[in-house]
């Protein structure tokens, strides 16, 4: 039995085929993975499925019946879900009051809470999804928001939920407590529809997976038992143009001189604290990897040595150097999206005061070349970019500014494997060129296989860090892979994960 | 002419038919005949020299307020004090020139000029400063000091600088007086269309070049588009919210030159009859582009002039309705008209 299937559904953007012919099915109590590179069509499917856009041709049936969506209003009446990449929560409401939002069950005006505190208290207990109903949004971890997300489907009694990239934003411990949950909805008959780029994660969860590129379906595979070619569906991913960068990290021109050094560095807001006791020092020539839960202080880190955050006490000492950051948040802190390519380089990287049309043409197509950026036309807006695009503009302009000391704060989030290797190929160079590099990322991967140093940070402390000797040690070879999600670990490096998840938690010393 | 030009213009013609059909409506209503009314109202602007003149002679105030607004419109500063502002900026202008009498007039005009942009902007960095210090809105700071400048300005004129038994200040040496263009020009005799109109479209193209073409224009829309972003990307955001204050709130002051160089030749309470707050209406209907705002300003001058030549057959309101139902109309079909190219484009 089939919860969804897709019949040629086409849809068109102005000229751009979105998506063409799209046909496969989606088998009723399993977990189907949707793959494919940024502006494969993933997302429109699932907008389609949802509600939100209109298919220009095809048609697509729920539970054997033909449906036709005019708002995610219809799509929520037949029991389909979503959970979006962007969580729609308000943050100034508890936990419940974002999940009886639209949902209200009323005895004539009055919301019944006692009915409803009831009926949620039921859910979390079954999901295991711990989280406390009264709690301020706005006070709660990403991980946990995703989870009042995922309560406000279950309380809507979905049957079919889709989530859009869930694990991008969730710490490797967090990303095994989501999979538990997704378990536990199979096991409730529920239908899982999963949009991701990692491969790792498909293998360990997905009952099938359907390949997306340009538009197409490229490539379906069922996965029994764990078993699946992960070498062959990221081939079926990225298509021909497969790029396979290998840097040679191992030239040696660690100056060891200090560019950046926080010294017993103490922050708190409204009576949290965020940073306690810090000590990091930051060199040349070397990447120093920050690892950690997300919200143990990692963005205070980088606002601190950028200057953006001020109220702190302790000693921070800047070497009389710049520093360029690519912020984790791309769509609220990294650019204008209103402005086109160049006008956003311009914006940071200009020194001309009147901003001609050749500069800005020239700052775009530099960009454009250097770092495959692909885009309609020149002049669109850095907004109508994908994901993985608008990340590499950023980084190109953090880059391009010349600075000695640049942090980048989960740099391939949302990014497809082409531009994930690209983006880590550009990392080292400027490692290479003798700059300081701060890497903060959740992705553990990325860390072990790009930084030379690397702490971990817990409750913004740092608790362990490992010098390049000791992470030498868990490496096989001096080699790094720049495609980490397609390489089978090794066991020296499973044995660093492990290490690292304790860390991370505070489980070890 | 790109996407978002195309798409302004429809957006804004769209605006103007829709209160073009409204305006019909209210006429029919009060038992007129709109297209009666309005071929007065267009013969009465155009068919004169005369009627053209003072049509520009408006406008002239409105481009000079309006420029000042766009410019902080753009940081997303709304600054609602121009009326404040531009009262404080003409009130020093006309006092300056009275009192220096004596000087060459180039000296005594660049002085008019200087300090009162600087009273002016000085009443706009206030409000800035409260708002980077304290995070208190601007909306509320410039409404209040609106009351506040308006007062000052009236106890300083009543108790000490006044004529006696009227609400203005003493004439400016006739030497003063900006030339005419009825000086040069016989068709426009009896107006008081001066070479300030000159200026004003010199600082709408100014504004204009400031606004989209230079490094700080880019970098006070970018404050305007996403806040958070631009700290990120390293602008120094508060020097940017008390530049374009100053500068904005410094532009107003430059309808006291039209006023007082141009026309009367004394500051008076009330000269400035709210072109503040319809500057406000001016550049949100050109979108705050300057260049938009010369047309606008126009229009609203013509609405203006225009209500009065047909105050016998509908009551001036009209026109302040008709104002109103413009700004109503383009917020409306901003929206739509913005959504309908979104969809068709979007992905």
């Amino acid at each position: 039995m089939k919860a969804v299937e897709f019949k040629n559904i086409s849809k068109n953007f102005g000229n751009f085929p979105a998506l063409t012919n799209v046909s496969f099915g989606i088998e009723s109590n399993s977990v189907h993975c949707i793959l494919g590179e940024n502006g494969a069509g993933k997302s429109t499917l699932m907008k389609i499925l949802f509600g939100m856009y209109q298919s220009d041709g095809g048609e697509f049936y729920i539970d054997g019946n033909s449906v036709k969506f005019d708002s995610p209003h219809d799509s929520i009446g037949m029991k389909i879900g979503m959970v979006h990449q962007h969580f729609m929560l308000i943050d100034d409401f508890t936990v419940l009051e974002n999940v009886i939002l639209g949902n209200e069950t009323t005895t004539g005006l009055k919301i019944n809470f006692t009915e409803i505190r009831s009926v949620l208290n039921d859910i979390i207990n079954k999901y295991n999804l711990e989280l406390d109903l009264d709690s301020k949004v706005s006070d709660i971890s990403i991980s946990s928001q995703q989870k009042v997300e995922i309560l406000k489907l279950l309380f809507r009694d979905s049957g079919i939920l889709i989530f859009d990239e869930p694990t991008a934003v969730l710490s490797p411990v967090e990303v095994k407590e989501f999979f538990k949950i997704i378990d536990e909805f199979k096991r409730n008959k529920k239908t899982i529809i999963l949009i991701t780029h990692k491969l790792n994660e498909v293998k360990l969860i997905a009952d099938r997976v359907t390949v997306l590129r340009k538009g197409e379906v490229v490539y379906e595979e069922d996965i029994i038992d764990y078993n699946i070619d992960l070498e062959k569906l990221a081939q079926a991913i990225v298509g021909e143009s497969r790029v396979s960068i290998a840097v040679d990290k191992s030239s040696e021109n660690l100056t060891n001189e200090t560019l950046i050094q926080l010294n017993s560095i103490n922050l708190s807001r409204n009576n949290v604290k965020i940073l306690d006791n810090l000590n990091l020092s930051l060199r040349k020539g070397e990447v120093l990897g920050i690892c950690g839960v997300e919200g143990n202080g990692q963005n205070e880190i980088a606002e601190i040595i950028t200057g953006l955050e001020k109220d702190f006490t302790g000693d921070f000492k800047n070497n009389n150097v710049n520093v360029s950051l690519v912020p984790d948040d791309r769509i609220n802190k990294g650019m204008i999206m209103e402005y086109t390519v160049g006008e956003n380089i311009y914006l940071k990287n200009g020194r001309k005061f009147i901003a001609s049309s050749a500069i800005l043409d020239d700052f775009s197509d530099k960009t454009i070349n250097e770092y495959d950026v692909r885009l309609t036309n020149n002049k669109a807006s850095l907004g109508s970019l994908s994901g993985g695009n608008q990340q590499k503009v950023i980084i190109s302009r953090e880059i391009s500014a010349g600075n000695e000391v640049l942090i980048f704060s989960h740099p391939t989030r949302g990014v497809d494997i082409n531009a994930t290797a690209f983006i880590h190929s550009k990392i080292i160079e400027e490692r290479n060129k003798n700059r300081a590099v701060l890497l903060i990322s959740s992705d553990l991967d990325e860390l072990v296989s790009l930084s030379d140093r690397l702490s971990v940070l817990f409750k913004g402390k740092i608790v362990k860090t490992f010098d390049p000797e000791e992470l030498a040690s868990y490496r096989s070879d001096n080699k790094i892979s720049l495609t980490p999600d397609i390489e089978i670990k090794k066991e020296k490096d499973n044995q660093l994960f492990e290490l690292l998840g304790k860390l991370m938690i505070g489980m070890a010393d | 002419m790109n996407l978002k030009t195309k798409i302004n213009l429809i957006s804004i013609s769209i605006s103007l038919v829709i209160t073009l059909l409204i305006f019909s409506l209210i006429t029919i209503i009060i038992g007129q005949n709109p297209a009666e009314i309005l071929s007065i109202i267009l013969n009465d602007v155009f068919a004169t020299g005369y009627g053209m003149g003072q049509t520009l002679f408006k406008a002239t105030s409105l481009i000079f307020c309006a420029c000042g607004l766009a410019i902080c419109f753009h940081a997303a500063l709304f600054n609602i004090g121009a009326e404040g502002q531009l009262n404080a900026g003409s009130f020093v202008i006309a006092l300056i020139a009275v009192y220096f009498a004596d000087l060459p007039f180039p000296v005594v005009f660049l002085l008019c000029l200087v300090s009162g942009f600087i009273v002016s902007g000085i009443f706009g960095l206030i409000p800035a400063y409260i708002k980077i210090k304290k995070d208190v809105s601007e909306v509320i700071t410039t409404i209040m000091f609106n009351f506040i400048i308006l007062a000052l300005v009236n106890f300083f004129l009543v108790d000490f600088f006044a004529v006696k038994s009227t609400m203005r200040t003493e004439k400016i040496s006739e030497n003063f007086m900006l030339t005419k263009f009825s000086d040069f020009m016989p068709f426009f005799s009896g107006s008081s269309l001066n070479i300030s109109f000159l200026i004003a479209l010199a600082v709408a193209v100014i504004s204009y070049i400031l606004i989209y073409k230079t490094k700080f224009g880019y970098e006070l829309r970018a404050v305007g588009f996403n806040k958070t972003a631009s700290k990120f990307i390293g602008l120094k955001v508060n020097k940017i919210t008390l530049i374009a204050f100053f500068i904005g709130a410094g532009l107003t002051s430059l309808s006291g030159i039209n006023f007082i160089f141009g026309y009367k030749g004394f500051y008076e309470m009330g000269f400035s009859s709210n072109i503040g707050f319809t500057a406000i209406a001016v550049a949100l209907l050109a979108k705050n582009n300057p260049i938009g705002i010369i047309f606008s300003s126009l229009l609203f001058a013509i609405l203006e002039y225009g209500g009065l030549s047909v105050n016998q057959q509908v009551p001036k309101e009209i026109m302040l309705v008709v104002q109103g139902v413009i700004i109503l109309a383009i917020l409306s079909v901003d929206k739509i008209v913005n959504n309908y190219f979104e969809n068709k484009k979007d992905f």
